[in-house]
């Protein structure tokens, strides 16, 4: 009988196994259609960007060692947090989560492949034109673009050459992150396998269906953005010019209309990677999994409602102020919820901690500390005094890079072996883990101190008070640095050899996703005939 | 099976997958289109 994907049932694997293999050489990988392929190359671009992205803070926390000017100067200080922020963003972060939801969404639902895998071949293409022309803006007349990732207008109306670079730039991974979204969301609502409905998919796979509706809805928003600072900057309109009658704090409403849901793009994928690593190493089913979806959506449809809590010091009436802070004060309650539900899982289980382990109870330890200053800064006075201080980089940090990047060293840690085939050194990555563990918190742990001190961000130098805790986040910031090239070595020491890895990989293994039902690796060819949910 | 094929042979499926596509491509631009209306209207008033 014909199933959904227009296979017979007496076709078997072995059939595709020796049926299709890869193309050879370069083609292999400039027409890749095939998700795992594809999942592989956004890894391995976002993997670069992260070292790309990496140098740029340690040029910052170099600056920054001691009190005074002595390595560069402050416009290219300011090039280099802008820079760090829009490659760490858009180049390491969104394009790791879009690999492991190439590689992993198709293997979870029982899926042969991306639903449309052509324009998942073009919606990663395009990254590396992209950042290519934003790094390209590193040798134009001026610089980089330095006035902040925010784009605030009317200081980034002022940059040279590099701005349409930039803007073009931000359309291109725009487009990108689009594309993605539409190929995850029509896959998995139409390529499921049968049997498997939604609350039986696999927690990962959830959080990433609604993080990308949430793309969707925001970034063209962002690209509107963008487009009308463009016209404001060569066509003469005034959308955010106040002497032309515009309003530069729409800009901002805008921006930030999509700069807070961007915040959960970030991170809701890595619940969803925590939500598949807990149960594996407690031996026990996630408490709570549909609980767990509902805080998750509750999560994203509060994100739409929360952006004034970015601009509190430009402004606003007091029953905005209000709901504004009252609306980010309810996220925590759908994040209380998912927090209370993985202790749980972990409550009486048999815990063993391999590295994805490790990462995922680090992340929810220091996402929490995160959470917990984002609470302090919803607080309308008290983010009149926070405000445009390092405490807000503190706040930030805690939460995209214990958060959003421990997720997604957990989940390369926990997949790695299904995808590579071998186990990875246990002690290397463990190592790994423990330095970044330690030297994250180095680094940014004394920025809360600098901030509530009233140390400004976004400068080159500052008051000599403020030395001792700077010099101490900067050596915790050359550490944590040097730590990921620990990262690099296991991943290449996995895909060149090791001790051979099973179907299931992890002895605790909840099979929530159809992933642990192939070898490891998968065939080039997965699932072409599709498994059957019980 | 060509490696650049979409997987998907049905055509109920390629139905549902590209009007799904579609739909979502077009909530995307009307989301582009409409802020800046948005703000064209608003610098007007």
């Amino acid at each position: 009988m014909a199933n959904a994907y227009g296979d017979t049932a007496h076709h078997d694997h072995h059939h595709d196994d020796h049926h299709d293999q890869p193309a050879t050489g370069i083609k292999r990988w400039l027409f890749a259609t095939n998700h795992k392929d594809i999942g592989t190359m956004y890894l391995v671009f976002s993997l670069i960007m992260f070292f790309i992205g990496g140098a740029m803070a340690m040029v910052i926390r170099a600056e920054l060692f001691q009190p005074g000017l002595q390595l560069v100067d402050p416009v290219f200080f300011n090039q280099m947090t802008t820079n760090h922020a829009l490659i760490m963003i858009f180049g390491a972060v969104m394009p790791a989560f879009v690999g492991l939801a190439n590689w992993m969404i198709p293997l979870q639902i029982g899926a042969p492949d991306m639903a449309l895998p052509r324009m998942n071949n073009f919606s990663f293409w395009i990254l590396p034109f992209a950042f290519t022309l934003l790094l390209s803006t590193l040798f134009v007349p001026g610089g980089m673009v330095a006035g902040g990732w925010t784009l605030y207008p009317p200081l980034s109306l002022q940059t040279g050459d590099s701005f349409p670079m930039l803007i073009f730039a931000i359309h291109m991974m725009g487009i990108s992150s689009i594309m993605g979204a539409i190929n995850v969301i029509v896959t998995i609502m139409n390529m499921r396998a049968p049997g498997m409905n939604l609350l039986k998919m696999p927690l990962f796979a959830w959080s990433w269906l609604i993080t990308a509706y949430l793309l969707i809805a925001v970034m063209p928003v962002l690209a509107g953005a963008v487009t009308m600072l463009l016209t404001d900057h060569f066509f003469k309109t005034s959308f955010f010019n106040a002497a032309g009658g515009g309003d530069p704090v729409m800009f901002e409403h805008i921006f930030w209309f999509f700069g807070h849901p961007e915040v959960y793009i970030m991170v809701l994928p890595a619940f969803g990677i925590i939500s598949e690593i807990l149960p594996t190493f407690s031996r026990k089913p996630l408490f709570g999994a549909t609980s767990m979806i509902y805080a998750i959506a509750s999560i994203a449809f509060l994100s739409f409602i929360v952006w004034g809590h970015h601009m509190f010091v430009d402004g606003m009436p007091l029953a905005a102020q209000l709901f504004y802070m009252m609306a980010t004060m309810l996220i925590a309650v759908p994040t209380g919820v998912k927090v209370f539900n993985w202790t749980a899982t972990m409550w009486r289980g048999s815990l063993s901690f391999e590295p994805p382990m490790l990462f995922a109870i680090a992340f929810l330890f220091l996402f929490s500390i995160g959470g917990f200053s984002g609470l302090m800064l919803a607080i309308v006075p008290v983010d009149f005094q926070y405000n445009q201080t390092y405490f807000v980089v503190a706040h930030f940090h805690y939460v995209l890079v214990p958060g959003a990047i421990f997720g997604i060293m957990a989940g390369v840690y926990y997949w790695l072996p299904k995808w590579t085939g071998h186990m990875y050194s246990m002690g290397l990555a463990k190592t790994h883990f423990w330095l970044s563990a330690i030297f994250v918190n180095v680094l940014f742990f004394p920025q809360h101190f600098l901030g509530l001190a009233g140390m400004p961000r976004r400068i080159p130098d500052y008051a000599v008070q403020f030395t001792d805790w700077n010099m101490v986040s900067s050596i915790g910031g050359f550490a944590f640095g040097l730590s990921q090239i620990l990262f690099a070595i296991v991943i290449v020491q996995s895909i060149r050899g090791g001790k051979q890895a099973t179907a299931q990989v992890w002895e605790g293994t909840h099979p929530t996703g159809l992933e642990w039902t192939l070898s490891s690796p998968p065939p080039y060819h997965s699932f072409t005939t599709a498994p059957q949910i019980p | 099976m060509s490696a650049a094929e979409s997987q998907v042979k049905e055509a109920a499926v390629r139905r549902r997958v590209r009007n799904g596509a579609l739909g979502l491509a077009a909530l995307a631009l009307a989301f582009y289109f409409g802020f800046i209306v948005l703000l064209v209207h608003h610098s007007h008033h």
